[in-house]
């Protein structure tokens, strides 16, 4: 324990309190409410820097945060390092080390209990940047023997279970593309957790606007790069003044910004927890204080909530979890990702890379970093494991007098840097396609001076150095793809994406990688690949293209994209080609990680979810069985979701999934009859109950105004198609001829349909068919309707298929003989009829037109079509009759051959019976007769 | 009290600037009247934590880094661009870097389609020439010239409304900073105009003239384009409005109150036609005005003076919707449609909705609208 303690407190800051007191009785006409905050400052300060348990305070993405730290831990060497984390994720942090970062820790909950189900799926997303003071906590535990890192924020299910009171405190607010970033404040306290969303803006913007206006900054992340950034970053300023300028800010923004109660609220509690958790933690280790370190955002470091500190009250109660399942895995991240989700200012994050790289090298500190973290080409491994003797604590005097009275650093250009941005620019703007010269490098050069030089500064900031680029080289067009100000956030470090290494990933996407390996391809990388699969010629590459088909199904567009070859029910491709794109959709493929282990468990637990859905319709749960046969080859699964297609037919009552119902189920039966020896068991019962379910439902369907011709003429279809299996399964044919006798339908199109349904069940000639048809068009009150009845009969193609003659011959009469005023406005429906519903009737069609009418333009004059030509063929019916009975005499053998057969003796009629012929057979042949009477007799 | 008519920047601000000028201590670049710190309060304002002892108001509405970007430009090697849609307010920023620059905005060229080489160089007297010969006597200066001369800010107006080689006379000046006048003996001093230190010039251009007379990429490399966007900021925008407004009837010595509701009608309106102009698929589907600003002030303007002279001196919005109407009508049938559209689509269902000055304002556009079409 240090001296400090036996000190009254606050001696430390008593010059300082002065001061500021009689500061502010100067300036605010006497003591009062700035005299509170001031002093109410100094006093956040000097609890926070006595707290027996070190708080090094951080601020999210400052380099600075992270050299201060690196020196720390190399100084103090702590035994244990308590990090504002959510204490969940620990597990995540050791894989850290196989990833190239930015990577982003993420909690997953795909179903979630307790929280509203719109919510779902809850994901927490913390970034961890390389230039962060945590990834120094963490390397340096983390590669340190003997040194536990705990987590002790909120757990992500605590996120969500406070989140509740936060949202119902303040609506979202609509983002402002122009706003300055509003999130800075709560990135002061440290908060890596994604869903940060609410803000202090009301209260607050003034205070920024002030302070953006007189730093003669842009934005928020400019203005803390300066006027904190760089001071704290300086070699000079030792451990204690940093901790001592960060507890003020945090003061500072705590006392100024009261926000809204609930957000405050959420604030305090977060602070509860991670004080329980640690005394908790001291409790339970025995660990000295002395050997920790508690890492959390500035903005914690000034809390006056009672559990704050090593003695405070241990009256927090921590709620139980909900009973949401969550999953964790690290995610790619990038820098631009974490501007966007936090409110940085564009290429800030970048430009807090470079500077932590050249923080680095001017504080001379030797950072840590996890030993084997892939992706640092070039770096070499600091000796970080070498011991050092651990310094004593240094007392808590007050250092913050000095370092606010201390003239500001006057950083002077730093010539030959300026030089070479300058340079730099041109040379890249000039591959960028505009019109750039050596001359613009020094008008780059000389207007950032100029810049600084007014915005009261003597070495231009990078982004001073962006102005001055747009100004002396953007022109009023941008030739390229990218404008000056994207060039120069790319020159200043630019966008970085981090990866996350092979053994970091979900046994998922290890188990893809694998499964892909003999492709060849380097798939973890960003950008497109192309795969080519020869599968006649390499069998063993079938197994790629499984694990190929099955990420197109689960993976969004882009993933995997075939582009040559396709999957369907029995067919199987020779070759195939590919676009991969996995390492770009590494995110989603992780996520998919969460769902299960292996791509299979993946999709048959969503074709299951599919088929067991409450909204799930036969023909959703038939597409989930030709799923499983397509992609997981599950004749086992196939059965299970086809049973569950029973059930799901046998609850319907409507008949909107008719077509396709019916498109589905002849593509199965297709398969299983060349494919299996016999077919299974549920898509007999399936046919039977469908038979038997559309045979009740056909009369509804008929007058139903809810159902399209379209799904009747399926329903349709489905019967006369599936017919001969299901009578031989056990149905019964009068059923149909039932249902079809009690349908009345009233509607054209139905009304046709009927006609076909009997054409095809003879209960109709073709006849009487054609002549209703005539009719129709022969009576002019009902012509206007015949395209109605028309289109009746064009559904009627897909039940009854061998019509297609007649509706050729339906159609041609339409053109010629229905007036313009009613073909016109039928044609684009006609059109878009056979477009939308009928690609393949309508081949048919053409196909049977093509019969019909001749092939050549010269004998369309000629030619007169088949069913004109019927009538005249009528008109001779005698004559070919009196031809037939002159064969017959002129062949009398052939006759007479058959009636001596028969037992006809006088077949010409010329001999003695011709009247009483059948009496005359009944004396010749009387045992007939006998067995007919004794059989009359015993009836 | 001025007695003129409008008065350029130096002289309505001119005690604002002297005042700025006796407490600058910042370093000059040049011969400039004020150092660019002072420019930059000038154009943008002081606030009270300038420590400043009295107030500047602020003149220019925009972006702070478009100014700083402007000033820094004119007190390098080249010369200014401000390229912007029109009504953005680039000339006015033009006008007021001038007059705090040199205190002299007045030194003009006007770029027009027929604007010669002799507008951006210099002109004879020809009675002159015939009684005393060629000579500096004889010679007219430009604006252009005559802000080399002495070390100021010469401004070109809509530069790319002029022809390519006219233009083209600029990058000599630009570059050599000197004219030389090979009509006068080549021996002699007077031969070549030397530009004193201070001098530069701020050209405008209007992007939508693009394509008209695209600027040389020679001419390109000697200015420093700096865009003035449109304001869309509704609190700008807002500011800008009353801003010019109060400006306007103090011009006209007319006392009305603009009620702040009514401005609220107009910006609205303005924000709707805009976003319904962003939307449309082609140039039939909106408006021909570009709906700047300036084309709000000018509706506004219309409507103070027309309530003022004709009506019973308080505005309404039913002559703000007929103002709007008469303003924003350019094109019959085209325009006329979309207000109509806009009429009934937008400005009917807000009457119903929220009340105030909208049924008015719907009103008194049905009426426009039916005196037009």
């Amino acid at each position: 324990m240090t001296a400090a303690v036996q000190k009254s407190p606050g001696a430390d800051f008593d010059a300082l309190r002065t001061q500021l007191q009689d500061a502010a009785a100067e300036f605010a006409d006497g003591p009062g409410a700035l005299e509170g905050i001031l002093l109410g400052l100094v006093d956040d300060v000097d609890r926070a820097a006595r707290e027996p348990l070190e708080i090094f305070p951080v601020c999210h993405h400052s380099p600075a945060s992270a050299t201060a730290m690196a020196r720390r831990l190399r100084e103090k060497q702590p035994k244990v390092i308590y990090l504002e984390l959510c204490e969940d994720m620990t597990p995540l942090l050791t894989e850290l080390r196989n990833c190239r970062l930015p990577v982003a820790v993420q909690a997953f909950a795909a179903e979630v209990e307790g929280f509203p189900a719109d919510w779902a799926p809850l994901s927490v997303v913390a970034p961890i940047t390389e230039a962060s003071a945590e990834y120094q906590a963490i390397a340096y535990a983390l590669d340190t023997p003997g040194v536990e890192l705990v987590l002790v924020d909120r757990s992500t299910d605590h996120v969500f279970q406070w989140r509740t009171r936060e949202e119902a405190a303040e609506a979202p607010a609509a983002p402002d593309p122009d706003a300055p970033p509003a999130e800075e404040e709560a990135a002061l306290h440290g908060d890596a957790v994604g869903v940060e969303i609410g803000d202090l803006r009301p209260r607050f913007a003034e205070l920024e606007e002030h302070l953006l206006r007189h730093g003669g900054t842009r934005h928020w992340s400019e203005w803390w790069s300066l006027f904190v950034e760089q001071p704290l970053g300086e070699a000079d300023v030792d451990h204690e003044t940093y901790r001592q300028v960060m507890f003020l800010i945090g003061s500072l923004f705590r006392r100024l910004a009261p926000g809204n109660g609930a957000r405050v609220e959420v604030d305090e509690e977060r602070e509860r927890y991670m004080w329980t958790r640690m005394r908790a933690h001291l409790a339970a280790t025995g660990t000295d204080p002395d050997d920790c370190l508690y890492v959390c955002g500035a903005f914690h470091a000034a809390s006056r909530v009672a559990e704050f500190g090593l003695h405070g009250s241990d009256t927090y109660e921590i709620t139980p979890p909900s009973g949401s399942t969550w999953q964790y895995g690290l995610i790619p991240s990038s820098h631009s990702a974490i501007e966007a989700q936090f409110g940085l200012a564009a290429g800030s994050v970048s430009i807090a890379a470079t500077q932590w790289a050249k923080n680095l090298k001017r504080t001379k500190v030797r950072p840590y970093r996890l030993a084997g973290q892939a992706g640092q080409a070039g770096t070499k491994k600091p000796a970080g494991s070498r011991a050092v003797a651990a310094v004593p604590d240094p007392e808590p005097a007050d250092k913050l007098s000095g370092f606010l009275r201390r003239a500001p650093v006057v950083d002077s250009v730093d010539e030959a840097e300026l030089l070479g941005w300058s340079v730099e620019i041109v040379r890249a703007a000039r591959k960028a396609g505009y019109l750039a010269s050596t001359a613009d490098a020094i008008a780059v050069y000389e207007t950032s001076i100029l810049l600084a030089g007014m915005r009261e500064r003597a070495r231009p900031t990078p982004y001073d150095f962006q102005d001055a680029a747009v100004t002396c080289i953007e022109k009023d067009s941008v030739p390229g793809r990218r404008d000056v100000r994207r060039l120069v956030e790319i020159m200043m470090g630019g966008d970085r994406i981090g990866r996350v290494g092979y053994e970091a990933l979900p046994p998922l996407a290890r188990d893809v990688h694998d499964r892909l390996a003999p492709l060849g391809l380097n798939l973890e990388q960003r950008g497109v690949k192309r795969a080519l699969l020869d599968l006649a010629g390499n069998p063993a590459l079938r197994q790629c293209s499984d694990v190929l088909w099955m990420l197109r199904r689960l993976l969004p567009r882009g993933a995997a994209r075939p582009i040559m070859g396709e999957r369907a029910l029995g067919e199987q491709s020779l070759q195939e080609s590919w676009d991969l794109a996995l390492g770009t959709h590494q995110r989603e493929l992780i996520e998919l990680g969460y769902e299960g282990v292996s791509l299979e468990q993946v999709l048959e637990q969503r074709l299951r979810r599919a088929a067991h859905d409450p909204q799930a319709t036969t023909a959703t749960v038939l597409a989930a069985v030709e799923e499983a046969t397509l992609y997981l080859r599950s004749r086992r699964l196939a059965d299970e979701l086809g049973t569950r297609a029973l059930e799901v037919l046998a609850a319907e009552r409507t008949v909107d999934g008719a077509p396709d119902v019916l498109r589905r189920v002849r593509r199965l039966l297709a398969y299983y009859r060349t494919s299996e020896p016999s077919l299974p068991q549920w898509i007999e019962s399936f046919v039977k109950t469908g038979y038997a379910h559309y045979c009740t439902l056909l009369p509804t369907a008929f007058t139903d105004e809810d159902a399209t011709a379209r799904q009747v003429a399926a329903m349709l279809g489905f019967l006369f198609s599936m017919e001969g299996l299901a009578l031989s399964l056990g149905c019964d044919r009068t059923q149909l001829e039932l249902a079809v006798a009690q349908s009345h339908p009233q509607e054209q199109s139905r009304t046709a349909l009927l006609w076909a349904a009997q054409v095809h069940l003879g209960l109709l000639t073709r006849d009487e068919l054609r002549s209703r048809c005539d009719a129709l068009l022969a009576n002019p009150l009902v012509l206007p309707a015949y395209p109605r009845y028309l289109s009746g009969l064009l559904h009627a193609l897909e039940p009854v298929p061998h019509l297609v003659d007649f509706v050729v011959e339906a159609v041609s009469n339409a053109f010629a003989r229905l007036p313009d005023r009613v073909l016109l406005p039928w044609l684009p429906t006609l059109i878009t009829t056979l477009r939308a519903d009928g690609a393949d009737l309508a081949a048919r069609l053409t196909r049977e037109a093509g019969r019909v009418f001749p092939g050549r333009l010269a004998a369309l004059d000629t030619w007169t079509p088949p069913w004109r030509e019927q009538p005249v063929l009528i008109g001779q019916s005698a004559a070919p009759a009196a031809g037939r009975a002159a064969l017959l005499t002129a062949h009398p053998a052939t006759c007479d051959a058959l009636a001596g057969l028969l037992g006809c003796e006088d077949p010409w009629g010329t001999g003695d019976l011709p009247s009483e012929g059948g009496a005359a057979l009944l004396d010749r042949f009387p045992e007939t007769a006998g067995a007919w009477e004794a059989l009359l007799a015993t009836a | 009290m001025s007695d003129l008519l409008r008065a350029p920047a130096e002289i309505k601000y001119a005690e604002e600037l002297d005042w700025l000028e006796s407490v600058d201590d910042g370093p000059k670049p040049f011969s400039w009247r004020l150092s660019p710190k002072m420019v930059r309060l000038f154009v943008l304002g002081s606030e009270r934590a300038d420590g400043l002892d009295r107030e500047i108001s602020q003149k220019w509405f925009g972006e702070r880094s478009i100014v700083e970007r402007a000033i820094v430009t004119l007190a390098s090697d080249r010369g200014l661009l401000l390229i912007g849609d029109p009504g953005t307010g680039k000339s006015w920023l033009a006008e007021l870097l001038a007059a705090a620059i040199s205190r002299n905005s007045t030194l003009v060229v006007q770029g027009t389609a027929g604007t010669t080489e002799d507008h951006i160089k210099y002109a004879w007297n020809v009675s002159m020439v015939i009684a005393k010969g060629q000579s500096r006597e004889s010679m007219i200066p430009s604006p252009i010239m005559t802000a080399m001369e002495s070390g100021r800010i010469g401004r070109f107006e809509e530069l790319t409304r002029s022809t390519s080689d006219v233009q083209d006379a600029l990058i000599s000046i630009l570059s050599e900073k000197y004219i030389s006048v090979p009509e006068l003996d080549s021996d002699s001093d007077d031969s070549i105009v030397f530009a004193k230190p201070g001098f530069s010039v701020i050209a405008t251009a209007n992007s939508r003239d693009r394509g008209v007379n695209d600027l040389s990429s020679a001419l390109k490399r000697r200015f420093n384009f700096v865009r003035i966007p449109v304001v869309t900021n509704k609190k700008s925008e807002a500011d800008i409005v009353r801003f010019r407004t109060e400006e306007l009837l103090r011009r006209h010595q007319i006392e009305l109150d603009v009620p702040p509701t009514l401005l609220d009608v107009l910006l609205q309106s303005f924000a709707d036609l805009r976003a319904s102009a962003a939307a449309a698929g082609s140039d039939d589907e909106k408006l021909e005005s570009a709906l700047s600003t300036a084309e709000q002030i000018g509706v506004l303007e219309d409507s103070i003076l027309h309530s003022n002279f004709f009506g019973e001196r308080t505005l309404t919005a039913r002559t703000l919707a007929s103002s709007l109407v008469g303003s924003l009508a350019r094109r019959e049938p085209e325009d006329l449609a979309i207000l109509n559209k806009y009429l009934h689509g937008v400005v009917e269902p807000r009457s119903k909705n929220e009340g105030g000055d909208w049924p008015e304002f719907l009103e008194g556009g049905r009426d426009a609208i039916a005196t037009l079409s």
